[in-house]
């Protein structure tokens, strides 16, 4: 993969996509790494009448969809030496059992500084397979050049 | 509920010791309506964090990410960085641990809460060799839409108080210890 320079990027560049499958499996995992054990994620019988989310079945964690969606902002960043030095993302629709939630980015703005500061924003969506959004993110990304 | 659901997926140290059981000691969570915001003084997590390559290569693993810079050590010790890079989420994995049960912040743990985002300030990624500790505090309190929202600020400092990332931790949380109660007997503790 060719490297990204501040002078090679554009607003409107579209980063390579991924997508990932989910279910109970994954929540299951999920928890384990993250240390979130919230049950609305692991425990389908208190789920059923609990329903924070008003759905009668675990949904997937929030940092879970981000970090698919970051995950499309590093494999694109990293190769080059890019930073991360924001996230900030939305929530819009809890993600159930059984769907693929796609992540797509694009780059946003690009902000002229001074060498060492110059940036772009990512502005990153997931999507699960009927086209509905689950999750918007932004990213801001720093050049070392 | 089963513990082998999250036992068969044990892969390092910390996920052995760390209780997978929110509910006891629930009644000791901060609750939405309790949280004092006269005192804004920073409290330190109850734990700190000693990363270890495991704990690094099992988030990357656990999101799917196959990334060799965060799975593959001997990969990333020859690359520009210079060791295992941490996915930037791994900040989730630190809060979660160092807040602790009965510590400040607690509230995360809440049965009943949900997420609406989150914004997380990188400074520096996480190191495989760093031990980490939190300072937190209240940072905004409000309620939206029906929603009640609780923000603490939670800075990630390593064992050389270097600042590695802040995280504005937002979670839409029952609004006082009664509807806490009632989630933690399977009733719907809220009212949107």
């Amino acid at each position: 993969m060719n490297k990204v320079t501040f002078e090679s990027v554009k607003d409107g560049d579209v980063l390579p996509s991924l997508t990932r499958k989910v279910g109970q499996e994954t929540f299951w995992k999920y928890s384990v790494a993250s240390f979130d054990y919230n049950p609305v994620h692991n425990d389908p019988e208190w789920v059923k009448t609990a329903q924070p989310f008003k759905i009668p079945k675990t949904v997937g964690h929030g940092m879970m969809t981000m970090s698919y969606m970051t995950s499309v902002v590093t494999s694109w960043a990293l190769p080059s030496m890019l930073k991360i030095r924001k996230i900030a993302s939305k929530f819009t629709r809890p993600v159930e059992q059984g769907w693929e939630v796609k992540c797509t980015g694009r780059v946003a703005e690009k902000h002229f500084i001074c060498k060492g500061k110059n940036f772009v924003v990512i502005e990153v969506k997931a999507e699960n397979q009927h086209g509905d959004v689950l999750a918007v993110g932004e990213y801001e990304v720093v050049f070392p050049d | 509920m089963s513990k082998t659901h999250f036992t068969k997926n044990f892969k390092t140290e910390k996920q052995r010791v760390f209780s997978t059981d929110f509910f006891t000691k629930a009644d000791k969570y901060e609750a939405w309506d309790e949280i004092d915001f006269s005192n804004l003084k920073e409290v330190d997590g109850e734990n700190t964090f000693e990363i270890k390559a495991e704990d690094l290569k099992y988030y990357a693993e656990a999101v799917g990410d196959d990334n060799p810079l965060m799975i593959d050590e001997e990969y990333a010790k020859k690359s520009p960085y210079g060791g295992l890079v941490a996915h930037p989420l791994f900040s989730t994995t630190i809060c979660f641990w160092c807040v602790g049960v009965e510590g400040k912040g607690n509230w995360i743990r809440t049965p009943g809460a949900r997420n609406p985002g989150q914004v997380i300030e990188i400074y520096e990624g996480f190191k495989v060799g760093e031990t980490i500790h939190i300072k937190i505090k209240p940072h905004d309190r409000y309620i939206k839409r029906g929603k009640c929202y609780l923000t603490y600020q939670m800075d990630a400092y390593n064992q050389n108080n270097v600042l590695k990332t802040r995280m504005y931790a937002t979670l839409i949380l029952p609004r006082t210890r009664e509807d806490i109660k009632k989630f933690l007997t399977g009733i719907r503790g809220l009212e949107d």
